[in-house]
């Protein structure tokens, strides 16, 4: 993390020393004496990584791949197969290219993985850890399904190129604890920097797209949605959200008066957060709450509370009209959730941050996430008689009536929505 | 095994816990007044109490439901004044057109008049804009709402 010497061209002699570097490496570990893997503790790594929503396509088997990134100006990436077939998925690999793979973004045959799969992040675990990911992975059921190849533009095509990459912005490693913080502190550090991931989407890219560790966990456009700032700022981080709030938003998707979790955070609890321990949670919180402060201005808004059990809705504007018809059905007048805390949509972000952007993305693309009592569905309102400029001002009604943001441009904004690949 | 408190009565139902209320309802309790219109919350034909208050049963998982109280279309109580009224205001001004949706109409109409005895036009107009009607029976069901609030004051 030290900006001077990421920031330096590689030479072309640093490079080779590197290649000739990391060629040494592979034979050791395969002697050495392993403990047995743990799958229990494989699968909650697993889940604590959540490898299965990028490793799983809409609708398809588990961990068979075939999920598509799409990054403009790159091109198209398809998660691979990881079920233990022979072919198709890891089968035929050792736990060593295994862990390779996971750990420094090497596959067998020195094919170098793109960052897309976080392997920066997943070198906090140890190869113990990573092996008994592995274990657990084995224990799939095999899929025969290919993968699609990625069609990625020159010269990213190049996948030696990710060589000088991995220079710049490259994995790190497993660290020890740091004896001056208490072991929550410690173990959320480890549950957010290295499974979690959660800086692949929170923290903004370079113009490498590497994490820029100047604004780390400061929040970034992610897929048209908005990954909000997780740092301590009270104004626009988490600085003002009790703990109990947090872990319950952590646990569940859901905190009443922070809304819902939508877009990859609602499948980042879905499959990942939701089965972490309660410890776990708690120890990613008090890590969380010692992120230093970064203010960012997208999300400095705040929320409005129209009376409880108001029953009545301004009715004098398109938007609030619509909003009576449309919305309130789930949402009710007052923005508590009719059928279930899951509707109740109160809470400043998610309404109204970064001119209502998640809010837009809801109602385009629509929301859905796996929770103990069943998946929760936010329909989207596309292609169902509503305008865009009747979801520009549904989103303006919503964002004024329970924030204090101000909406502007918002019919451009639901077009660009609609837009996103 | 799960327990639902429907109508005043337990209720044993051996379901997933993510099965929307409607169709426990409908298939496995042969409860028919509550009626399946589009299954996504978006029409209010499905409308049945939770609590006294106005839920869509289409988008209801029972696992969410615990102890709370169900209350449909045909468990209401010919004592209730609410929902005594609501029934001679829906006959008087002949409210009903083709019927589907009126189950969802009267059960939302009611529990608006529990917890707001004398809407004006806007409250109405908010509470009840949920529950669509294709005959296009609005203004009558307004105009039964005010009556049965006046019947009830």
């Amino acid at each position: 993390m030290h900006g001077i010497s990421k920031n330096r061209i590689p030479t072309l002699f640093g490079l080779l020393a590197g290649v000739a570097f990391l060629s040494t490496l592979p034979a050791h570990a395969a002697h050495a004496a392993t403990p047995p893997a743990n799958v229990e503790n494989g699968r909650y790594l697993a889940r604590a990584a959540d490898c299965e929503v990028c490793h799983t396509e809409e609708g398809g088997t588990p961990y068979a791949g075939g999920r598509a990134f799409n990054l403009p100006g790159i091109g198209v990436m398809y998660a691979p197969n990881i079920t233990p077939d022979k072919t198709a998925g890891i089968g035929a690999w050792t736990d060593q290219q295994f862990v390779d793979a996971v750990r420094k973004g090497i596959s067998p045959g020195w094919k170098h993985l793109y960052p897309a799969m976080p392997y920066p992040a997943y070198a906090r675990m140890s190869d113990a850890q990573v092996r008994d990911i592995r274990a657990y992975l084995a224990t799939l059921p095999p899929s025969s399904k290919k993968t699609p190849e990625n069609s990625v533009k020159f010269p990213f095509s190049i996948r030696s190129f990710m060589v000088f990459w991995n220079i710049l912005n490259g994995p790190a490693s497993s660290y020890p604890d740091d004896p001056g913080k208490s072991a929550e502190w410690n173990r959320g550090r480890y549950l957010v920097e290295g499974p979690g991931h959660c800086g692949d989407c929170h923290t903004p890219r370079t113009l490498s797209f590497g994490l820029d560790s100047s604004k780390t966990l400061g929040g970034s456009p992610v897929n048209g949605w908005r990954a909000y700032n997780l740092t301590s700022d009270k104004l626009s981080g988490l600085g003002a959200w009790s703990d109990q709030d947090l872990a319950q938003y952590l646990s569940t998707g859901h905190a009443d008066g922070h809304g819902t979790a939508s877009g990859d955070m609602a499948d980042v609890v879905g499959h990942s957060l939701r089965y972490l321990n309660a410890q776990d949670i708690h120890a990613m919180v008090v890590y969380l709450r010692s992120i230093p402060p970064l203010r960012t201005e997208a999300d400095m808004v705040e929320r409005k509370t129209p009376p409880a059990g108001d029953s009545s809705l301004p009715q004098t504007t398109r938007g609030a009209r619509l909003y009576a018809s449309a919305c309130a059905g789930c949402h009710t007048a007052d923005g508590t959730g009719r059928q279930s805390s899951f509707g109740t949509i109160t809470g400043a972000r998610s309404l109204g941050a970064d001119n209502g952007r998640n809010l837009v993305q809801v109602l385009v693309q629509g929301s859905g996430m796996q929770t103990a009592t069943g998946v929760q569905i936010m329909p989207h309102f596309t292609g169902g008689g509503l305008s865009d400029r009747d979801l520009a001002d549904i989103a303006s009604f919503v964002m004024t009536h329970f924030t204090t943001a101000t909406p502007h441009n918002m019919e451009q904004a639901v077009r660009d929505a609609k837009q996103a690949p | 095994m799960l327990s639902l408190n429907i109508n005043g009565q337990p209720h044993q139902v051996d379901v997933d816990p993510d099965t929307p209320l409607l169709w426990v309802l409908r298939d496995v309790l042969g409860m028919n007044a509550t009626k399946f219109g589009c299954g996504i919350a978006q029409c209010g034909a499905c409308t049945v109490h939770m609590d006294g208050q106005a839920v869509r049963a289409c988008n209801l998982p029972v696992g969410l439901i615990g102890e709370r109280r169900i209350s449909t279309l045909e468990g209401l109580d010919n004592t209730d004044p609410v929902a005594n009224a609501v029934q001679a205001a829906w006959v008087a001004l002949d409210v009903v057109q083709c019927g589907y949706c009126q189950p969802g109409q009267i059960m939302a109409a009611i529990a608006l008049l529990r917890s707001t005895p004398k809407p004006t036009d806007e409250q109405i107009d908010s509470a009840m804009s949920a529950n669509l009607c294709r005959c296009g029976t609005y203004m009558r069901i307004r105009a039964a709402i005010h009556h049965a609030a006046g019947a009830l004051a």
